[in-house]
């Protein structure tokens, strides 16, 4: 009996010595999120790219008013400018809300931007972002309105929406359309006004750090400045800043008054310099 | 014969292969920091598996180890950088994970439930495998190991260009902290 239980000892031992790693992958490794565009905005229309959650973005943006053949004006960046400043806040990685003011109609903006899809196929990779915002125009000229008009009046208010399409080819070109609907485009109108455009960016990539843009807005339907806007420039990223520096022939930054239109008619070489900078941060 | 059985028992418990795999569900972390010029900043992840393979209680025995960590997983605290980092510099979607794999050589013992351990291997990252030797201490606690170990790996060797920062290049070498838990396999897992 001992013998016996000894021979089965050693037999069991020779088994267990010949066994395998049994350890094995439990998951595959987790797939990187999608992204294309690297910044969240192009110039002035957004990009379908959202901040990831609890990240912050600080905006200073600025739009010279002069042209760059004005005299004595140092290719116009002597000023005066609009001015813009906005802070964003994602809430989730899809999910993110800014509030910006422009010192046009002194306007504060509020805006919410949702990253609704995105599919990763290999040659056509998609994403989908809406945005939703409103604005509140606070400094109203009298002399323009010809009334008394008080700073809550509702046509002081203006609305928008913003359905944005963003693919990127072989990595380095990246495309983004922009249909939007701004309601109240014009806040001194006597009825209001609505805007319909189609806007749309390209954005190539050039390396990790520099990259070159032009963006354009149509207005299909609706109420319009003079022109539609048309910006082209070029782009510098590090770890946490974007410089967009550019030309461009609108003055407005602020999106409800940017679908609007803009003022300058570049085909007479009217064109005004502008620059966007923006941090991310994190606490 | 129940003394018999009793000392077979015994002496199974020291003679039979221990293998030990990535616990989880434990507090995992695998840290690389880097020095750059304005501030030194760091990647973190928990994504880390594998396993430790030895017998007879003895570290060094038919000694294997195993453990990868999932690329895609490492936050810097920043989304985009996280993603120049998987973009530009380490192509995750070529080379998702980084592993380390080979055998303890040597174990001198510490404390009581404490070793120093140093490992002979290769480490892979960014499709090439370098020669590491590294130095861990490991801390048993019942079923469990904690593993600590701290290495450097210079970034030139793994064809990986030097990151930059605000137009400055970070340094070449990269520090990696490592702390993590292995739990007992048992086959009724």
């Amino acid at each position: 009996m001992k013998f016996f239980i000894i021979v089965l000892f050693i037999f069991a031992l020779t088994f267990i010595n010949a066994q395998e790693i049994n350890w094995k992958k439990q998951e595959d490794a987790q797939p990187a999120v999608l992204n294309l565009f690297h910044s969240i905005n192009a110039v002035n229309l957004p990009t379908a790219e959202t901040l990831q959650r609890n990240e912050f973005e600080y905006e200073i943006s600025h739009r010279f008013n002069k042209t760059v053949d004005a005299d004595k004006a140092y290719f116009g960046i002597d000023g005066p400018a609009t001015i813009r400043m906005a802070l964003s806040y994602a809430v989730t990685n899809d999910l993110m809300v800014t509030l910006g003011r422009s010192n046009q109609n002194d306007n504060i903006d509020f805006r919410i931007k949702y990253q609704a899809f995105h599919f990763a196929h290999e040659t056509f990779p998609v994403l989908l972002a809406l945005r939703a915002g409103g604005a509140w125009n606070t400094e109203v000229y009298e002399k323009v309105t010809n009334e008394e008009r008080e700073l809550t009046d509702t046509k002081n208010f203006q609305y928008y929406g913003q359905a944005i399409f963003n693919t990127m080819i072989a990595k380095k070109v990246g495309i983004g359309i922009v249909p939007s609907y701004l309601y109240n485009s014009h806040i001194y109108c006597e009825d209001p006004e609505y805007s319909f455009t189609m806007g749309g960016y390209i954005q190539y990539y050039l390396s990790a750090m520099f990259s070159f843009f032009v963006e354009t807005n149509a207005t299909v339907t609706g109420w319009r400045e003079k022109y539609n806007p048309i910006a082209i420039g070029v782009e510098i990223e590090t770890g946490g800043h974007f410089f967009k520096l550019f030309l461009g022939n609108s003055y407005a930054m602020n999106p409800s008054q940017y679908l609007a239109g803009a003022d300058l008619y570049m085909e007479d070489g009217e064109w005004r310099l502008g620059f966007n900078i923006t941090r991310i941060l994190k606490f | 014969m129940k003394r018999i059985l009793s000392v077979l028992f015994i002496f199974c418990t020291f003679i039979f292969a221990e293998e030990y795999h990535v616990d989880k569900s434990a507090k995992n972390e695998v840290k690389f920091i880097s020095d750059a010029p304005i501030e030194d900043f760091e990647g973190v992840t928990g994504q880390i598996d594998g396993y430790l393979y030895f017998k007879d209680g003895d570290f060094t025995k038919k000694s294997q180890l195993y453990f990868e960590v999932d690329l895609n997983s490492l936050d810097t605290g920043i989304g985009l950088r996280n993603r120049h980092m998987r973009e530009n510099y380490l192509h995750t979607d070529k080379y998702p994970a980084t592993y380390y794999k080979g055998k303890i050589i040597k174990s001198d013992t510490l404390a009581e439930t404490q070793v120093k351990a140093t490992t002979d291997g290769v480490i892979f990252i960014h499709g090439v495998e370098q020669p590491l030797n590294v130095e861990a201490i490991l801390i048993r606690d019942g079923k469990q190991i904690n593993i600590q170990c701290q290495f450097e790996v210079k970034l030139t060797d793994f064809d990986i260009e030097i990151p930059s920062i605000m137009f400055y290049k970070i340094d070449e070498t990269m520090e990696l902290h490592l702390n993590f838990y292995v739990q007992l396999f048992e086959k009724n897992e």
